[in-house]
């Protein structure tokens, strides 16, 4: 999948794009205004010179002279690399003095005193050329009488190029800074999207409560949509959990009547194979009563823990009475059951049913999976949590197991197939009591799983 | 003893009713709730069996209406509701226990026993103690030092005995008598076995089951000068 380009990486592409053209823009106009200075300030000069230079034409002795003035060359010579050239053409129209080929891109008929400096070109050279006219009228020579200057154009040139340089400078720079600046204020500007995924981001992932993030104006619609989502996924995970429910009660009620047909069965009457496959039977029906209790208990977990406000409750008590529910009276008699509680009450605040459940499933895995001779239920706490602790000497689970021993259905190689939901259970509800469920390695004594639960402060008795 | 089961899932009440009666108990089925509402008014039981789901009336009226009236049978209550609460919500109305569905015959047919013994047993509401073993009688309960250990009933009943005269030997016989009554055969075996497995219980406690050979048993505080 070809992935989008970020949010920051489009805009500053098209930050970038516009002041790139604003700038060649900008550059472009310095240039030319460059240039058109540089052309006026030295088109000045040549006028000048052009007009000096006709000034000097005199009639003298009946013939047309010109006395080039110094100063007309020495103003030129401002531009030191310059060549000029220049042409004086009597009122014949013969050239009296300068280049020859030299001509004026303005014809000489349409020029009035002085003409402006233009463009031209002089033995394949861009000049600037410029030509005055000096009307004579010595009886001895009427007429009109011009004189044409051009200069190469290495000075006004230069000029331009220096002007054009220190503006593309200020203007660089000045992009430079906006672009900065632009691109610090989107990501500014794009803060509160990333606030809003890292919110989004570290949500638990059973938490289908609406996002409550202060969130700019434009954002308000892909909250109200991430929301609206949530609000459908909550809808539906309800239904389905409701439907879980729904139908493990469903299979109680048909599963008991299996499970009394089977008694009605009796064993007793059976051959040898026969008791061995009723007994099969008898063990399969009871497993599958037990999945369908943990189905529907894992559901109300579920639910119960977040339809339910927790209250301040003795963990002693809840303890006592799961440790009651959760051992049959048909338990393996050569198993020594206890129950150890703290002579000070621990309080938590929790829902007690909830609570329960967790209980009796840990404690039904260790009299299934684990407990050989002994399981002790121990209730203890120190100043900041308070825990329950089932213990028994069986072979426990190694380490590596704990994590997987957690997840729903997830089997083991030292327990006789799946522990089914027990354990999610209780970590489901240890995680809304802002609780661990934790394990602590088989040592000469047994193996314990360790329910955790912050301790009520103040609330020992 | 007579019992009353009310329960309308044809399979689950056959079950119930041929395995109380394979242990010479006479069972009453009823079906309908409203109906077995009327015949515990007049009829005396030793167990109500209460399912929750029922025609006419549910478990929980019936259960109401059974304590209302001043009537204390003792109630176990099966129930297939899904929310949990309905547990907690038998035992708040009077029922003496609660089994949800799908369950264990055995499981049924033990819890039964404990309570028609409650009613006909002792009310014995008196702690014994020897050393930091404590038996609440009334609670059926035992505790060594804080810890609260699970006992079978015969166990339990092997412990108070040798409790309630702590130092005095018992002879196997005597203690056979007092476990099993003279109705049930049992041999001196069976003793030695109830023995060892009540040591292992009480192992840790400030009392100990002595042996005394070729005369019994006896338990024997530590704490005893």
């Amino acid at each position: 999948m070809r992935r989008e380009p970020s949010l920051f990486a489009r805009l500053a592409r098209r930050i970038s794009v516009v002041l790139g053209i604003g700038a060649a823009l900008l550059v472009t106009a310095a240039w030319y205004y460059a240039e058109t200075a540089a052309n006026k300030a030295y088109d000045r000069l040549l006028v000048g010179a052009a007009l000096q230079m006709s000034e000097s034409l005199a009639v003298e002795d009946g013939i047309l002279t010109v006395r080039l003035p110094t100063s007309a060359f020495e103003l030129l010579g401002l531009a030191e690399r310059d060549r000029i050239f220049y042409r004086v053409i009597n009122t014949h129209g013969e050239t009296l003095t300068g280049y020859d080929d030299l001509e004026s891109p303005v014809p000489l008929d349409r020029i009035e005193d002085v003409s402006n400096a233009e463009e031209g070109f002089y033995k394949g050279e861009p000049v600037r050329i410029a030509s005055a006219k000096r009307v004579l009228a010595d009886p001895a020579v009427s007429g009109e009488a011009f004189v044409i200057v051009a200069q190469t154009n290495e000075a006004r040139s230069a000029l331009t190029r220096e002007l054009t340089l220190r503006a593309t400078i200020l203007v660089l720079v000045m992009s430079l800074l906006a672009f900065v600046g632009a691109m610090l204020a989107i990501r500014y500007a794009l803060q509160p999207v990333e606030h809003l995924g890292t919110a989004v981001r570290r949500r638990d992932p059973h938490d289908l409560t609406p996002v409550t993030v202060d969130v700019p104006r434009e954002l308000d619609p892909f909250v109200g949509s991430i929301n609206h989502f949530m609000g459908r996924l909550n809808e539906r995970v309800d239904l389905l959990q409701r439907f879980i429910a729904d139908a493990a009660h469903q299979i109680r009620t048909p599963l008991t009547a299996l499970s009394a047909q089977i008694d009605l069965l009796g064993g007793d009457k059976l051959d040898k194979a026969g008791r061995q496959h009723y007994e099969r039977v008898q063990e399969r029906a009871g497993e599958l009563a037990r999945l369908t209790n943990q189905l529907l208990s894992h559901a109300m977990v579920i639910h119960r823990a977040d339809s339910v406000q927790l209250e301040p409750i003795s963990l002693v008590d809840v303890a006592r009475r799961a440790y009651r529910a959760a051992i049959p009276i048909t338990v393996d008699p050569d198993i020594v059951i206890s129950f150890e509680a703290p002579d000070e009450r621990p309080f938590v605040l929790g829902d007690a049913v909830s609570l329960r459940e967790a209980i009796v499933n840990v404690i039904d895995n260790a009299l299934r999976h684990g407990a050989k001779h002994r399981l002790e239920v121990r209730v203890r706490a120190n100043d900041a949590e308070a825990f329950v602790e089932v213990e028994d000497d069986g072979p426990g689970i190694p380490p590596e197991g704990w994590e997987r021993a957690t997840q729903r259905f997830a089997t083991s190689k030292s327990h006789e197939g799946s522990s089914g939901l027990g354990f999610a259970i209780a970590l489901e509800v240890a995680k809304a009591h802002g609780g661990t469920l934790s394990f602590r390695a088989r040592d000469e004594r047994g193996f314990t799983v360790i329910l955790a639960l912050p301790l009520l402060k103040g609330g020992t008795s | 003893m007579r019992i009353l089961l009310v329960e309308d899932t044809r399979d689950v009440g056959e079950a119930i009713c041929k395995r109380f009666e394979a242990t010479g108990h006479a069972v009453d089925w009823e079906t309908n709730g409203r109906d077995a509402a009327e015949i515990i008014d007049f009829t005396d039981y030793a167990l109500v069996i209460l399912d929750v789901m029922l025609p006419g009336m549910n478990g929980f009226e019936i259960l109401k209406h059974i304590r209302k009236s001043g009537n204390a049978v003792p109630v176990l209550v099966l129930t297939a509701r899904s929310e949990i609460d309905d547990r907690v919500g038998a035992l708040d109305l009077g029922a003496d226990d609660y089994l949800v569905k799908p369950f264990d015959f055995r499981e049924l047919e033990a819890r039964a026993r404990v309570l028609m013994r409650r009613r006909t047993g002792g009310e014995a509401t008196n702690l014994i103690k020897c050393g930091d073993i404590a038996v609440d009688r009334a609670a059926r309960s035992v505790h060594v030092g804080k810890r609260e250990v699970q006992l079978k009933r015969r166990e339990l009943t092997l412990l108070e005995v040798l409790v309630a005269r702590p130092g005095r030997v018992f002879s196997k016989d005597e203690l056979l008598d007092q476990i099993f009554g003279f109705d049930e055969a049992a041999n001196a075996n069976a003793i030695e076995l109830y023995i060892g497995r009540l040591r292992k219980k009480l192992e840790g406690a400030k009392a100990r089951i002595v042996t005394v050979r070729g005369l019994g048993y006896q338990l024997v505080s530590d704490d005893a000068p």
